[in-house]
């Protein structure tokens, strides 16, 4: 039996062939599978398989035949030899880009798309067929004309052919079908897949594409207002969908003037489906290029073993329904520095030298390999392809390092730098005002810890208050005496440095000192007050009064003292 | 001024939308950086003027090297650093510091201007460079009268003086005589006509008044682009009166010259926003500062005032100064704030959607977006043979050739208006003359906007006076006469009652092929344009020399393809 599916753009034949061996005897491994002359060329996809449910296929080879050296052949080899006298059910599927031709092939808006197809009315096999069929699915009802070789039957959108009995091999009589084919002529002239490998967990795939229409040219002019209000161009392309991957991330769609504004995303469970319509609708002839690209985690593609690494992934991933792509170019860039690259691809590609690319913080570049398609592809080559390489994960760390030690450089550039004096006068204003600002600091800092022992006596005189213990207390008050003593002793001294450099500044530590020598008394004056008070030689009414004229004064000079600091 | 000024300055500058508009992202024009340029050549020209110190002059000078070659206003520059100096000279406040910043950045920064290959000799020939020469010899006279003076007694000073002056004035008056009219000094160019009489354009050079920029700016369009910054600018200009100094003159000038020029052209506006912007920083920290001092002290005086129990008018009347100040602060802030929103507004709403892609409301509150023009180019880069020559009108040239990758016939360089003159009389004349035209122009393409069918108000039948005017302005359009296109009561309508010229012409054609049997709104017959609100007049013809290559989803673009000559017999 044998079906022509003509629905698409492509022609899908499918071979169902029941195979037997006549001879007398020996196994049969392996046999022949031929195609008329006409269509070989056409060729984008041959596969054979064996059972219907679940399918093996089976490994196909293009051989010549010593008898017939002006035919191609694709050796078929079968998983179970038949044994002689006994048969096996194969089928083959077969599929050809480019074999619908546009007829007439120069079309008018209003026009509709006619396709004719010419092939064999019978299967092109060296081996005599005792029984055959002929199915040919239709793409629409419309039928302008076909072969009529009798037995034919045509019902609604197929037409029947056979059954042919006895038919001698290589047998070939014109099948020419003639119809009305409004579906998507769309060819992907040229494909480059970009394929970015990251270690650090992700993949970016970008595809550039270059679509064409290849149906039916469009004739004299296009009209906006018969396509918007009488739908006429109906072999016209308005959208479609792609689909991706279902882990694909950050989607875009866009060509060289940018983003295309006219797309929609929906994400399912097994694939992210993009419905794409390019920024003009395409009539025959007309094309359009973009560009679409996304992120995929690499867990699902990549997987290692120690440094041994395989990227498993497609070769091509889905476009649109029915596609066929012309010339096909995959671009694999791998992180820098693996070795032992071996690729192994699904069906054979032309290899290319491999190529170097090189982003930020790169040194040594990235090792590209690239290959290119063999003839046309369609959604049969959908296949993954697997490369092996060699990635030592140390090497993953040498990019943050290198910018680690820029930084490192550049910082450490900057502190010479600033460390460094390039004036060629010294100034000696500076210089000076830097030192005056250090002892003022300094000064500053003794104030604060003579402020903290005047606390320590604060804290001394509530202590007795509540203890009534006298002798700790003028303990206390020595310590702090002697203490005070060396701090003044030290800003004193500080203050003829001061004075010598700057005259004003040294005035202001003076007044400091006079202030704190002022508070120093007040707060001998207070030691005193509570001393009678706990030893009972003081009125506690007369003591507040006396206090709290004390504490005023204090706080008077506590403030000036604060502002000649603040000052400094 | 001040660091409170400079701060304010600096806070208006960053968000001032005249300025904005040329430095956002998208618009982003080599203007943006000119600007900058600019400010840091006044800066070093005040400074170096502050100083007299040659450093600072001859970093002026490269600054200034900068500025030219980043931007043709670099002459806005070079004639009012002269200017500087001129009216220092008059008031009397010429130093041998500005003689020594002014000489060196002429002289350097001429010759390095003259390193860049646009401007070449300019400096030396042309009028508008003559300002800068002239004063420069100025200077030199000043310096050496001065130091004649300063060595002579003042009657022979004064004999010595006269006749000088007339010499030398009469020697430069014959010369520049002789030059001009030798054509070594190039006459005034016609850009710098329209400076300095807004009508000039408009009368001689219909190129240079066709574009919007060129336009005088109305006064709505200074409140939208520089909104309190217009009020502010005369205060700026009062604090900077009332302390003059060499820089404050600078920035009086400055101020001064920018808004008569801004005046005149909208274009101008980005030179006029950073002095704004200074000014009223200046003003806003002058009178903040002046009234903070109040509310600053205001609780200090206060408390000590009651303490003392001092007189209770006093009292009243700090108080009623502080809830002055109160008031004050409180308005300024408010109006700052204002600004600030206003500011925001203007970028968000007006400069930071891409002119390219429009957008609007449907009904329903959804967004529309119209992505035409993007869609037509691309349509041209991808479907059209890779030598073909596309017709426009001039202002779309750049875009097409930039993203359709084709070669146009005319673009945004003005400089060769006979052509753009050609393309104008193409699209008015009838369908016969212009076919003559586009041979002639060997045209494969024509490109015409049109925004009947979405409301896109800048069209080309907008600008259809226009291409008549500049159409008309060449010899060979002579027979292009604006006043057809008018109906007899001096109407331009594309209606029934329009005149016949104008709808039988090219352009008229081109935007409305087909046009008047779409429904555009309901209610309303057939071709019913939404931008001029009427039905168009002429509904039912066919192209004979041109066919529809391809519309833009939303009709705003729509490209005609040029027919080949028939072949013989066939007609």
């Amino acid at each position: 039996d044998r079906s022509v599916d003509l629905s698409s753009q492509l022609v899908r034949i499918n071979y169902k062939m029941s195979l037997s061996n006549t001879g007398s005897s020996g196994a049969v491994k392996t046999f022949l599978f031929g195609l008329e002359p006409s269509t070989n060329d056409k060729v984008a996809f041959i596969g054979a398989a064996v059972g219907s449910s679940d399918k093996t296929y089976l490994r196909v080879s293009e051989t010549k035949v010593q008898a017939h050296m002006d035919k191609t052949f694709y050796k078929i080899e079968l998983k179970d030899a038949i044994s002689a006298g006994g048969s096996a059910t194969v089928n083959v599927e077969v599929v050809l880009g480019g074999a619908q031709e546009m007829y007439p092939a120069v079309i008018t808006q209003k026009e509709k798309q006619f396709s004719r197809f010419i092939g064999n009315l019978y299967a092109y096999l060296p081996y005599s067929v005792t029984s055959q069929t002929t199915t040919v699915t239709l793409p629409s009802s419309n039928l302008e004309s076909y072969t009529k070789t009798k037995p034919v039957s045509v019902q609604d959108t197929t037409i029947k052919y056979g059954p042919f009995s006895n038919i001698a091999p290589f047998t070939a009589a014109e099948m020419s079908i003639h119809v009305e084919n409004n579906n998507p002529m769309l060819v992907v002239t040229n494909l480059l897949r970009v394929i970015e490998v990251s270690m650090w967990g992700n993949i970016n795939i970008e595809e550039t594409v270059d679509v064409k229409h290849n149906g039916a040219q469009l004739k004299g002019s296009f009209s906006r207002y018969e396509f918007q209000r009488e739908n006429s161009g109906v072999s016209s392309i308005k959208s479609f969908k792609t689909l991706l991957p279902a882990a694909a991330r950050d989607v875009y769609y866009r060509d060289d003037i940018g983003n295309i504004s006219t797309s929609h995303m929906k994400v399912m469970d097994d694939a992210v489906e993009l419905d794409l319509r390019p920024r003009f609708p395409l009539f025959g002839g007309w094309k359009t290029h973009y560009v679409i690209g996304y992120n995929v985690p690499s867990y699902e593609y990549l997987f290692y073993k120690g440094d041994n690494h395989v990227l498993n992934m497609r070769l091509v991933d889905h476009l649109f329904d029915d596609m066929l792509i012309e010339n096909a170019e995959v671009r694999v860039i791998l992180p820098e520095g693996v070795t032992d690259v071996v690729l192994d691809t699904p069906f054979p590609v032309k290899r290319m030298p491999n190529g170097k690319h090189f982003t930020y913080l790169d040194t040594t570049g990235r090792t590209v390999v690239m290959f290119q398609s063999v003839g046309d592809l369609t959604e049969n080559h959908i296949q993954d392809f697997q490369i092996q390489f060699t990635f030592p994960h140390r090497t993953m760390l040498l990019e943050p390092l290198i910018l680690v030690l820029a930084f490192f450089l550049l910082f450490l550039l900057s502190i010479v730098y600033v460390r460094l004096d390039f004036s060629i006068t010294v100034d000696e204003g500076a210089q000076a005002k830097m030192k005056v600002a250090g002892y003022c600091e300094k000064v500053a800092s003794l104030q604060d810890r003579r402020s903290a022992l005047y606390q320590a006596v604060e804290d001394a005189m509530v202590k007795l208050k509540a203890s009534k213990d006298l002798s700790v207390f003028q303990a206390a008050l020595k310590k702090v005496a002697s203490d005070h003593k060396n701090e003044t002793t030290a800003i004193s001294e500080l203050q003829v440095t001061i004075k010598n450099v700057n005259q004003d500044l040294g005035e202001k530590v003076n007044e400091l000192q006079r202030c704190d020598k002022i508070y120093r008394d007040y707060q001998a004056q207070q030691a005193v007050l509570v001393e009678k008070l706990v030893t009972g030689k003081l009125q506690k009414a007369a003591y507040l009064d006396q206090e709290a004229t004390l504490l005023k004064k204090k706080t008077e000079i506590a403030d000036k003292i604060n502002s000649l600091i603040r000052a400094f | 001024h001040s660091v409170g000024a400079g701060l304010c300055a600096a806070g208006m500058i960053a968000i001032v939308p005249g300025y904005i508009s040329r430095s956002v992202a998208g618009s982003y024009d080599n203007e943006g950086i000119a600007i900058f340029c600019m400010l840091f050549t006044y800066y070093l020209w005040i400074k170096s003027v502050k100083t007299g110190n040659i450093y600072w002059s001859a970093l002026c000078a490269v600054a200034y090297f900068y500025m030219v070659s980043s931007w043709g206003g670099y002459v806005f520059l070079i004639n009012m650093i002269p200017l500087h100096v001129l009216v220092l000279m008059i008031c009397g406040r010429f130093s041998h510091r500005v003689y020594v910043a002014y000489c060196t950045v002429y002289t350097l920064g001429t010759l390095l201007s003259m390193q860049i290959s646009f401007v070449g000799f300019q400096p030396v020939q042309t009028s508008e460079h003559m300002l800068a020469l002239g004063v420069f010899g100025l200077c030199q006279i000043y310096a050496f009268v001065e130091y004649l003076r300063a060595n002579m007694t003042p009657e022979y000073f004064n004999i010595l003086f006269k006749s000088l002056v007339i010499i030398i004035s009469s020697i430069i008056a014959v010369g520049l005589g002789v030059l001009t009219l030798s054509g070594k000094v190039a006459p005034w160019t016609g850009r710098f006509y329209s400076l300095l009489d807004p009508s000039y354009a408009k009368n001689n050079i219909p190129i240079i008044a066709s574009v919007s920029e060129h336009q005088p700016t109305s006064w709505s369009s200074f409140y939208f682009d520089l909104q309190i910054l217009t009020f502010l600018f005369p205060a700026g200009l009062y604090y900077c009166f009332s302390k003059l100094t060499d820089h404050n003159i600078f920035i009086i000038l400055y101020g001064v010259f920018a808004v008569y020029f801004a005046g005149v052209m909208v274009r101008l506006m980005l030179v006029l926003a950073p002095v704004m912007c200074i000014l009223s920083g200046i003003a806003v920290s002058s009178s903040l500062s002046t009234y903070m001092k109040y509310l600053d002290g205001s609780g200090s005086q206060t408390k000590a005032a009651s303490k003392q129990g001092k007189g209770r008018q006093d009292t009243n009347s700090t108080q009623q100064r502080e809830g002055t100040a109160y008031l004050f602060v409180v308005l300024m802030t408010f109006f700052l704030v204002t600004y600030t929103t206003h500011c925001i507004w203007v970028t968000s709403e007006a400069y930071s959607s891409p002119s390219i892609v429009l957008s609007a409301r449907s009904h329903d509150g959804g967004r529309i977006i119209f992505d035409d023009f993007r869609e037509a180019y691309w349509w041209l880069r991808e479907n059209t043979p890779e030598d073909a020559k596309v017709m426009s009108w001039w202002d779309y040239g750049y875009q097409i050739t930039a993203m359709a990758n084709r070669t146009v016939i005319v673009d945004n360089n003005t400089w060769n208006n006979t052509h753009i003159s050609r393309v104008g009389q193409a699209m008015a004349s009838t369908e016969d003359k212009a076919y003559e035209i586009m041979r002639e122009l060997d045209v494969d393409y024509v490109l015409v906007i049109f925004g009947g069918l979405t409301g896109y108000s800048s069209d080309d039948i907008n600008k259809f006076l226009w291409m008549v005017r500049i159409g008309g302005s060449t010899p060979e359009g002579e027979h292009i006469k604006e006043k057809d296109y008018y109906t007899p009561s001096g109407e331009f309508r594309v209606d029934g009652e329009g005149s016949s010229t104008l709808l039988n012409c090219l352009m008229y054609k081109m935007c409305y092929y087909r046009f008047g049997q779409v429904y555009t709104e309901t209610g309303k017959p057939p071709g019913y344009d939404r931008v001029r609100n009427v039905v168009i007049g002429n509904k039912d013809f066919e192209l004979d020399v041109l066919e529809e290559a391809y519309t833009s989803e939303h009709w705003i673009v729509r490209i005609y393809k040029v027919k080949d000559l028939p072949n013989r017999g066939t007609r």
